[in-house]
Protein backbone atom coordinates (compact mmCIF):
# COMPACT_ATOMS: atom_id res chain seq x y z
CA UNK A 1 0.00 0.00 0.00
CA UNK A 2 1.31 3.38 -1.11
CA UNK A 3 -0.03 6.89 -0.84
CA UNK A 4 -0.90 6.68 -4.56
CA UNK A 5 -3.13 3.08 -4.22
CA UNK A 6 -6.23 2.96 -5.22
CA UNK A 7 -7.60 0.18 -2.55
CA UNK A 8 -10.79 -1.12 -2.36
CA UNK A 9 -12.83 -4.16 -0.23
CA UNK A 10 -12.59 -7.43 -1.46
CA UNK A 11 -15.49 -9.43 -2.57
CA UNK A 12 -17.00 -11.12 0.71
CA UNK A 13 -15.06 -8.64 3.06
CA UNK A 14 -17.06 -5.68 4.48
CA UNK A 15 -17.45 -3.45 7.03
CA UNK A 16 -20.55 -4.23 9.59
CA UNK A 17 -23.27 -1.27 9.06
CA UNK A 18 -22.89 -0.18 12.42
CA UNK A 19 -20.53 -2.39 14.43
CA UNK A 20 -16.69 -1.39 14.45
CA UNK A 21 -16.25 -4.79 12.87
CA UNK A 22 -15.16 -5.59 9.59
CA UNK A 23 -17.16 -9.15 8.28
CA UNK A 24 -14.86 -12.02 6.57
CA UNK A 25 -15.39 -15.38 5.60
CA UNK A 26 -16.00 -17.09 8.69
CA UNK A 27 -15.40 -14.47 10.97
CA UNK A 28 -14.76 -10.75 12.13
CA UNK A 29 -11.95 -8.55 12.30
CA UNK A 30 -11.96 -5.74 15.23
CA UNK A 31 -11.40 -2.39 14.25
CA UNK A 32 -10.32 0.36 16.87
CA UNK A 33 -9.98 4.42 16.83
CA UNK A 34 -11.17 5.87 13.36
CA UNK A 35 -10.48 2.83 11.45
CA UNK A 36 -14.02 2.69 10.54
CA UNK A 37 -14.26 6.21 9.15
CA UNK A 38 -11.55 5.42 7.29
CA UNK A 39 -12.68 2.22 5.44
CA UNK A 40 -16.25 4.32 4.86
CA UNK A 41 -13.84 5.96 2.57
CA UNK A 42 -12.04 3.39 0.33
CA UNK A 43 -14.52 3.27 -2.52
CA UNK A 44 -12.19 1.74 -5.42
CA UNK A 45 -11.92 4.96 -6.82
CA UNK A 46 -9.73 7.49 -4.92
CA UNK A 47 -6.07 7.32 -4.04
CA UNK A 48 -4.98 6.58 -0.39
CA UNK A 49 -3.51 10.60 -0.49
CA UNK A 50 -7.26 12.23 -1.79
CA UNK A 51 -8.88 9.90 1.04
CA UNK A 52 -6.45 11.78 3.80
CA UNK A 53 -7.00 14.90 1.92
CA UNK A 54 -10.41 14.74 2.46
CA UNK A 55 -10.45 13.24 5.92
CA UNK A 56 -7.94 16.12 7.49
CA UNK A 57 -10.81 18.32 6.20
CA UNK A 58 -13.01 17.20 8.76
CA UNK A 59 -10.26 16.67 11.11
CA UNK A 60 -9.44 19.89 11.99
CA UNK A 61 -5.91 20.48 13.27
CA UNK A 62 -4.39 17.45 11.83
CA UNK A 63 -1.40 17.36 10.45
CA UNK A 64 -1.95 15.49 6.82
CA UNK A 65 1.42 14.05 6.50
CA UNK A 66 1.09 12.33 9.55
CA UNK A 67 -2.15 11.19 8.69
CA UNK A 68 -0.96 9.66 5.63
CA UNK A 69 1.60 7.32 6.89
CA UNK A 70 -0.86 5.98 9.75
CA UNK A 71 -3.76 5.26 7.23
CA UNK A 72 -1.44 3.92 4.39
CA UNK A 73 0.27 1.64 7.44
CA UNK A 74 -3.30 0.65 8.81
CA UNK A 75 -4.70 0.04 4.87
CA UNK A 76 -1.57 -2.11 4.49
CA UNK A 77 -2.35 -4.57 7.06
CA UNK A 78 -5.78 -4.68 5.83
CA UNK A 79 -4.64 -5.25 2.58
CA UNK A 80 -2.24 -8.17 3.97
CA UNK A 81 -5.26 -9.82 5.50
CA UNK A 82 -6.81 -9.80 2.75
CA UNK A 83 -9.69 -7.32 3.44
CA UNK A 84 -8.44 -4.75 0.78
CA UNK A 85 -7.46 -4.87 -3.22
CA UNK A 86 -5.37 -2.39 -5.26
CA UNK B 1 -26.84 -19.90 35.60
CA UNK B 2 -27.68 -17.62 32.57
CA UNK B 3 -25.56 -17.08 29.68
CA UNK B 4 -23.89 -13.80 29.87
CA UNK B 5 -22.35 -14.21 25.98
CA UNK B 6 -24.18 -13.45 22.69
CA UNK B 7 -23.84 -16.18 20.36
CA UNK B 8 -21.34 -14.85 16.57
CA UNK B 9 -23.05 -17.76 14.15
CA UNK B 10 -25.60 -19.60 13.22
CA UNK B 11 -24.81 -23.09 11.66
CA UNK B 12 -27.82 -24.24 9.30
CA UNK B 13 -27.43 -27.83 8.39
CA UNK B 14 -30.58 -27.07 5.70
CA UNK B 15 -30.68 -30.73 4.28
CA UNK B 16 -28.72 -33.92 5.40
CA UNK B 17 -29.13 -35.02 1.54
CA UNK B 18 -25.43 -35.23 -0.43
CA UNK B 19 -24.00 -36.62 -3.32
CA UNK B 20 -20.76 -36.95 -1.97
CA UNK B 21 -20.41 -40.13 1.20
CA UNK B 22 -17.62 -38.92 2.22
CA UNK B 23 -15.26 -41.09 4.74
CA UNK B 24 -14.66 -38.83 7.32
CA UNK B 25 -18.41 -37.18 7.17
CA UNK B 26 -19.03 -35.25 10.31
CA UNK B 27 -22.95 -35.36 9.78
CA UNK B 28 -24.49 -38.09 12.12
CA UNK B 29 -24.88 -41.93 11.64
CA UNK B 30 -28.55 -41.38 11.53
CA UNK B 31 -29.50 -38.24 9.41
CA UNK B 32 -32.38 -36.40 8.72
CA UNK B 33 -34.80 -37.28 6.05
CA UNK B 34 -36.14 -35.22 3.36
CA UNK B 35 -39.66 -35.00 4.29
CA UNK B 36 -38.54 -33.52 7.94
CA UNK B 37 -36.53 -30.37 6.65
CA UNK B 38 -37.83 -27.05 8.00
CA UNK B 39 -39.38 -25.13 4.66
CA UNK B 40 -37.91 -21.94 3.93
CA UNK B 41 -40.89 -19.39 5.87
CA UNK B 42 -39.38 -21.34 9.16
CA UNK B 43 -35.75 -20.41 8.25
CA UNK B 44 -36.46 -17.15 6.93
CA UNK B 45 -38.17 -16.47 10.83
CA UNK B 46 -35.13 -17.98 12.34
CA UNK B 47 -32.55 -16.06 10.76
CA UNK B 48 -34.43 -12.93 11.14
CA UNK B 49 -34.06 -14.34 15.07
CA UNK B 50 -30.62 -14.65 15.09
CA UNK B 51 -29.69 -11.49 13.77
CA UNK B 52 -31.75 -10.08 16.74
CA UNK B 53 -30.09 -11.78 18.85
CA UNK B 54 -26.66 -10.50 17.91
CA UNK B 55 -25.32 -13.43 15.58
CA UNK B 56 -23.28 -12.00 12.59
CA UNK B 57 -22.46 -15.04 10.46
CA UNK B 58 -24.97 -17.60 8.74
CA UNK B 59 -23.09 -21.01 7.33
CA UNK B 60 -25.37 -22.87 5.14
CA UNK B 61 -23.89 -26.10 5.14
CA UNK B 62 -25.63 -30.10 5.21
CA UNK B 63 -25.45 -32.31 3.62
CA UNK B 64 -25.33 -30.77 0.66
CA UNK B 65 -27.08 -27.09 0.03
CA UNK B 66 -27.70 -27.35 -3.69
CA UNK B 67 -29.85 -29.81 -3.06
CA UNK B 68 -32.47 -27.84 -1.61
CA UNK B 69 -34.48 -25.97 -4.66
CA UNK B 70 -34.74 -23.14 -2.76
CA UNK B 71 -31.18 -22.72 -1.88
CA UNK B 72 -31.39 -18.82 -3.16
CA UNK B 73 -34.41 -18.42 -1.59
CA UNK B 74 -32.66 -19.68 1.70
CA UNK B 75 -29.90 -17.16 0.86
CA UNK B 76 -32.00 -14.46 0.44
CA UNK B 77 -33.48 -14.46 3.27
CA UNK B 78 -30.61 -14.84 5.39
CA UNK B 79 -29.28 -11.63 3.10
CA UNK B 80 -32.45 -9.94 4.55
CA UNK B 81 -31.88 -10.11 7.70
CA UNK B 82 -28.50 -8.58 7.72
CA UNK B 83 -26.35 -11.62 7.75
CA UNK B 84 -23.12 -12.36 6.66
CA UNK B 85 -24.09 -15.79 4.36
CA UNK B 86 -21.16 -18.50 4.04
CA UNK B 87 -22.25 -21.63 1.97
CA UNK B 88 -19.80 -24.87 1.99
CA UNK B 89 -20.69 -26.87 -0.87
CA UNK B 90 -19.38 -29.57 -2.92
CA UNK B 91 -20.52 -27.92 -5.90
CA UNK B 92 -21.55 -30.63 -7.45
CA UNK B 93 -24.10 -30.17 -10.22
CA UNK B 94 -23.85 -26.31 -9.65
CA UNK B 95 -23.81 -24.43 -12.94
CA UNK B 96 -22.72 -20.85 -13.87
CA UNK B 97 -26.33 -19.86 -13.81
CA UNK B 98 -27.39 -21.30 -10.61
CA UNK B 99 -24.20 -19.97 -8.70
CA UNK B 100 -24.95 -16.24 -10.13
CA UNK B 101 -28.78 -16.29 -8.95
CA UNK B 102 -26.88 -17.31 -5.53
CA UNK B 103 -24.36 -14.81 -5.65
CA UNK B 104 -27.29 -12.02 -6.57
CA UNK B 105 -29.43 -13.61 -3.41
CA UNK B 106 -26.50 -12.29 -1.19
CA UNK B 107 -24.17 -15.58 -0.86
CA UNK B 108 -20.75 -13.95 0.11
CA UNK B 109 -18.76 -16.82 0.61
CA UNK B 110 -17.88 -20.10 -0.69
CA UNK B 111 -16.22 -23.06 0.78
CA UNK B 112 -15.22 -25.77 -2.01
CA UNK B 113 -12.98 -29.28 -0.35
CA UNK B 114 -10.76 -30.60 -1.90
CA UNK B 115 -10.23 -34.71 -0.82
CA UNK B 116 -6.51 -34.78 -1.88
CA UNK B 117 -4.06 -33.66 -5.02
CA UNK B 118 -4.68 -36.62 -6.69
CA UNK B 119 -7.90 -37.16 -8.67
CA UNK B 120 -8.09 -41.54 -8.36
CA UNK B 121 -7.30 -40.65 -4.53
CA UNK B 122 -9.61 -37.67 -4.08
CA UNK B 123 -12.21 -39.93 -5.55
CA UNK B 124 -12.19 -42.68 -3.18
CA UNK B 125 -12.23 -40.61 -0.39
CA UNK B 126 -15.34 -38.59 -1.59
CA UNK B 127 -16.77 -42.03 -2.59
CA UNK B 128 -18.01 -39.96 -5.31
CA UNK B 129 -16.20 -38.87 -9.08
CA UNK B 130 -16.23 -35.46 -7.74
CA UNK B 131 -12.59 -33.92 -7.95
CA UNK B 132 -12.70 -33.29 -11.97
CA UNK B 133 -16.15 -31.24 -11.35
CA UNK B 134 -14.87 -29.53 -8.49
CA UNK B 135 -11.91 -28.10 -10.32
CA UNK B 136 -14.09 -27.24 -13.14
CA UNK B 137 -16.09 -25.12 -11.38
CA UNK B 138 -13.43 -23.07 -9.85
CA UNK B 139 -13.20 -20.47 -12.70
CA UNK B 140 -16.96 -20.04 -12.25
CA UNK B 141 -16.54 -19.13 -8.81
CA UNK B 142 -13.55 -17.14 -9.71
CA UNK B 143 -16.04 -14.52 -12.09
CA UNK B 144 -18.14 -13.88 -9.31
CA UNK B 145 -17.81 -10.86 -6.61
CA UNK B 146 -17.55 -13.52 -3.43
CA UNK B 147 -15.19 -14.79 -1.13
CA UNK B 148 -13.74 -18.14 -1.46
CA UNK B 149 -12.11 -20.39 0.38
CA UNK B 150 -9.95 -24.07 -0.46
CA UNK B 151 -10.57 -26.36 2.75
CA UNK B 152 -8.57 -29.58 2.42
CA UNK B 153 -9.42 -32.37 5.09
CA UNK B 154 -6.42 -34.09 6.03
CA UNK B 155 -5.98 -37.71 7.33
CA UNK B 156 -3.42 -40.59 7.25
CA UNK B 157 -4.65 -41.56 3.78
CA UNK B 158 -3.15 -37.93 2.31
CA UNK B 159 -0.79 -36.39 4.66
CA UNK B 160 1.86 -37.63 2.71
CA UNK B 161 1.17 -35.02 -0.21
CA UNK B 162 -0.04 -31.86 2.43
CA UNK B 163 1.83 -30.10 -0.06
CA UNK B 164 1.01 -30.84 -3.06
CA UNK B 165 -2.27 -30.41 -1.63
CA UNK B 166 -1.18 -27.20 -0.69
CA UNK B 167 0.29 -26.48 -4.28
CA UNK B 168 -2.79 -27.42 -6.17
CA UNK B 169 -5.32 -25.33 -3.14
CA UNK B 170 -3.21 -22.33 -3.82
CA UNK B 171 -3.28 -22.72 -8.03
CA UNK B 172 -6.65 -22.36 -7.43
CA UNK B 173 -5.87 -18.41 -5.98
CA UNK B 174 -8.62 -18.45 -3.31
CA UNK B 175 -9.02 -15.79 -0.60
CA UNK B 176 -8.38 -18.26 1.77
CA UNK B 177 -6.84 -21.97 2.54
CA UNK B 178 -8.38 -23.86 5.30
CA UNK B 179 -6.39 -27.42 6.66
CA UNK B 180 -8.45 -29.17 8.45
CA UNK B 181 -7.72 -32.60 10.21
CA UNK B 182 -10.45 -34.82 10.43
CA UNK B 183 -12.61 -34.88 13.82
CA UNK B 184 -13.44 -38.61 14.84
CA UNK B 185 -17.21 -37.98 15.56
CA UNK B 186 -20.67 -39.01 13.22
CA UNK B 187 -19.87 -40.80 10.51
CA UNK B 188 -15.91 -40.52 10.52
CA UNK B 189 -15.84 -42.21 13.55
CA UNK B 190 -16.65 -45.45 11.93
CA UNK B 191 -13.41 -44.80 9.59
CA UNK B 192 -10.85 -44.14 12.22
CA UNK B 193 -8.63 -46.40 11.98
CA UNK B 194 -8.76 -45.91 8.04
CA UNK B 195 -8.36 -42.33 9.12
CA UNK B 196 -6.36 -41.23 11.88
CA UNK B 197 -2.85 -40.27 10.38
CA UNK B 198 0.49 -41.49 12.60
CA UNK B 199 2.76 -39.64 14.34
CA UNK B 200 5.24 -39.19 11.54
CA UNK B 201 2.82 -38.01 9.04
CA UNK B 202 1.94 -35.08 11.96
CA UNK B 203 5.43 -33.95 12.44
CA UNK B 204 6.06 -33.97 8.99
CA UNK B 205 3.06 -31.89 8.22
CA UNK B 206 3.09 -29.40 10.82
CA UNK B 207 6.60 -27.45 9.20
CA UNK B 208 4.82 -27.64 6.38
CA UNK B 209 1.78 -25.81 7.74
CA UNK B 210 3.92 -23.25 8.91
CA UNK B 211 6.22 -22.87 5.90
CA UNK B 212 2.90 -22.42 3.60
CA UNK B 213 1.67 -19.50 6.19
CA UNK B 214 4.81 -17.61 5.90
CA UNK B 215 4.93 -17.99 1.99
CA UNK B 216 1.41 -17.18 0.95
CA UNK B 217 1.34 -14.26 3.95
CA UNK B 218 -0.65 -11.35 2.02
CA UNK B 219 -1.50 -13.25 -0.67
CA UNK B 220 -3.83 -16.29 0.82
CA UNK B 221 -4.93 -16.36 4.10
CA UNK B 222 -4.63 -19.81 5.87
CA UNK B 223 -5.83 -21.23 9.26
CA UNK B 224 -4.86 -24.91 10.15
CA UNK B 225 -7.24 -26.87 12.62
CA UNK B 226 -4.59 -29.39 14.58
CA UNK B 227 -4.98 -32.80 14.87
CA UNK B 228 -6.90 -33.09 18.46
CA UNK B 229 -5.85 -36.84 19.38
CA UNK B 230 -1.99 -36.07 19.51
CA UNK B 231 -3.14 -32.58 21.43
CA UNK B 232 -1.98 -32.32 25.18
CA UNK B 233 -4.42 -30.11 26.10
CA UNK B 234 -8.01 -29.82 24.05
CA UNK B 235 -9.97 -27.61 21.85
CA UNK B 236 -12.30 -25.01 23.44
CA UNK B 237 -14.97 -27.27 21.51
CA UNK B 238 -16.82 -25.06 19.54
CA UNK B 239 -15.59 -22.01 21.57
CA UNK B 240 -17.26 -23.79 24.73
CA UNK B 241 -20.63 -25.32 25.16
CA UNK B 242 -23.59 -22.67 24.98
CA UNK B 243 -21.10 -19.18 24.18
CA UNK B 244 -20.66 -18.38 20.57
CA UNK B 245 -22.55 -20.98 17.86
CA UNK B 246 -26.06 -22.40 17.40
CA UNK B 247 -26.45 -25.55 15.10
CA UNK B 248 -29.88 -26.26 13.36
CA UNK B 249 -30.01 -29.30 11.57
CA UNK B 250 -32.47 -30.23 8.79
CA UNK B 251 -35.60 -30.82 10.95
CA UNK B 252 -35.17 -28.19 13.17
CA UNK B 253 -33.10 -29.37 16.10
CA UNK B 254 -31.11 -26.65 17.67
CA UNK B 255 -27.57 -27.91 19.09
CA UNK B 256 -24.43 -26.32 21.02
CA UNK B 257 -22.02 -28.37 18.49
CA UNK B 258 -22.50 -30.92 15.58
CA UNK B 259 -22.74 -33.70 16.93
CA UNK B 260 -24.20 -33.13 20.50
CA UNK B 261 -27.13 -35.50 19.25
CA UNK B 262 -25.25 -38.29 20.26
CA UNK B 263 -24.95 -37.46 24.15
CA UNK B 264 -27.58 -39.39 26.66
CA UNK B 265 -30.25 -37.67 28.33
CA UNK B 266 -30.74 -34.55 26.05
CA UNK B 267 -33.59 -33.35 24.31
CA UNK B 268 -32.85 -30.57 22.05
CA UNK B 269 -35.54 -27.69 20.96
CA UNK B 270 -36.91 -27.24 17.75
CA UNK B 271 -37.17 -23.97 16.52
CA UNK B 272 -40.43 -25.33 15.09
CA UNK B 273 -41.87 -24.50 18.69
CA UNK B 274 -39.33 -22.47 20.47
CA UNK B 275 -37.82 -19.02 19.12
CA UNK B 276 -33.83 -18.63 19.05
CA UNK B 277 -33.48 -16.44 21.99
CA UNK B 278 -35.60 -19.15 24.25
CA UNK B 279 -33.47 -21.69 23.33
CA UNK B 280 -30.01 -19.56 23.98
CA UNK B 281 -31.15 -18.03 27.08
CA UNK B 282 -33.59 -20.53 28.70
CA UNK B 283 -32.99 -24.24 27.37
CA UNK B 284 -31.54 -27.12 28.88
CA UNK B 285 -29.66 -28.07 26.33
CA UNK B 286 -27.67 -25.31 26.06
CA UNK B 287 -27.45 -24.50 29.76
CA UNK B 288 -26.14 -27.70 30.87
CA UNK B 289 -21.95 -27.46 30.31
CA UNK B 290 -21.69 -23.65 30.75
CA UNK B 291 -19.63 -22.43 33.67
CA UNK B 292 -17.73 -24.57 35.48
CA UNK B 293 -20.38 -26.23 38.03
CA UNK B 294 -20.67 -29.31 35.88
CA UNK B 295 -16.82 -29.79 35.85
CA UNK B 296 -14.39 -31.85 37.48
CA UNK B 297 -12.31 -30.49 40.61
CA UNK B 298 -9.42 -31.13 38.23
CA UNK B 299 -10.79 -29.16 35.16
CA UNK B 300 -12.46 -26.16 38.32
CA UNK B 301 -9.40 -25.26 39.90
CA UNK B 302 -7.41 -25.36 36.27
CA UNK B 303 -6.70 -22.23 34.64
CA UNK B 304 -7.14 -23.53 31.28
CA UNK B 305 -10.99 -23.85 31.90
CA UNK B 306 -11.05 -19.90 30.30
CA UNK B 307 -9.38 -20.88 27.70
CA UNK B 308 -10.54 -24.55 26.40
CA UNK B 309 -14.00 -24.49 28.71
CA UNK B 310 -13.65 -27.90 29.63
CA UNK B 311 -12.89 -29.67 26.29
CA UNK B 312 -15.23 -31.29 23.99
CA UNK B 313 -18.38 -33.23 25.73
CA UNK B 314 -19.09 -35.11 22.98
CA UNK B 315 -15.00 -37.15 22.61
CA UNK B 316 -15.33 -37.27 26.50
CA UNK B 317 -18.57 -39.04 25.79
CA UNK B 318 -16.92 -41.83 22.79
CA UNK B 319 -13.98 -41.84 24.48
CA UNK B 320 -14.69 -42.66 27.94
CA UNK B 321 -18.82 -43.38 28.12
CA UNK B 322 -19.07 -40.70 30.13
CA UNK B 323 -20.02 -37.58 29.09
CA UNK B 324 -18.81 -35.19 31.95
CA UNK B 325 -15.34 -36.72 32.43
CA UNK B 326 -12.15 -34.64 31.56
CA UNK B 327 -11.16 -34.59 27.57
CA UNK B 328 -9.74 -37.70 27.56
CA UNK B 329 -7.07 -35.78 25.21
CA UNK B 330 -6.16 -33.16 28.36
CA UNK B 331 -2.70 -34.39 29.87
CA UNK B 332 -4.07 -34.17 33.17
CA UNK B 333 -7.07 -36.50 32.29
CA UNK B 334 -6.42 -39.78 34.39
CA UNK B 335 -7.86 -41.65 30.63
CA UNK B 336 -5.33 -39.98 28.68
CA UNK B 337 -3.14 -42.73 28.11
CA UNK B 338 -6.49 -43.84 25.88
CA UNK B 339 -5.06 -41.38 23.20
CA UNK B 340 -1.66 -43.24 22.91
CA UNK B 341 -3.72 -46.49 22.56
CA UNK B 342 -6.19 -44.86 19.58
CA UNK B 343 -3.09 -42.74 17.84
CA UNK B 344 -1.14 -46.42 17.31
CA UNK B 345 -0.72 -47.44 13.80
CA UNK B 346 -3.14 -49.78 12.47
CA UNK B 347 -2.31 -52.61 9.48
CA UNK B 348 -3.34 -51.34 5.67
CA UNK B 349 -5.91 -54.25 5.34
CA UNK B 350 -8.78 -51.93 6.61
CA UNK B 351 -11.30 -51.33 3.93
CA UNK B 352 -13.45 -48.15 3.91
CA UNK B 353 -16.86 -47.45 4.92
CA UNK B 354 -19.10 -45.42 2.87
CA UNK B 355 -22.79 -44.28 3.83
CA UNK B 356 -25.09 -46.28 1.50
CA UNK B 357 -27.55 -43.38 0.71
Amino acid sequence: MTPDSIPQMTPGYRLHPIQDVVLIPEGVLELSGPSRDILLEVDGKRTVREIVHHLAAKYEGADENEMLDDVVALLGRLAERGVLQG
Amino acid sequence: MSSTTRPQSLICEVTHRCPLHCLYCSNPIEMQKMETELPAEVWRRVFQEAAALGILHLHLTGGEPLARKDLAELIQAGHDAGLYVNMVTSGVGLTEERLAGLVQAGLEHLQLSFQDADEARANYIAGTRAHAWKLGLVPLIKRQRLAFTVNLVVHRQNLDRLEEMIALAESLEPNRIEIAHVQYYGWALKNRNLLMPTEEQVRYALPVVEAAKTRLRGKIHLDAVLPDYYANFPKACVGGWGRQMILIDPAGRALPCHSAGILPGFSFDNVREKSLSWIWDQSPAFERFRGDAWMSETCRSCDRKERDFGGCRCQAFLLTGNMEAIDPVCTYSPQHGLMEELRKPVGDELLPIYRNS
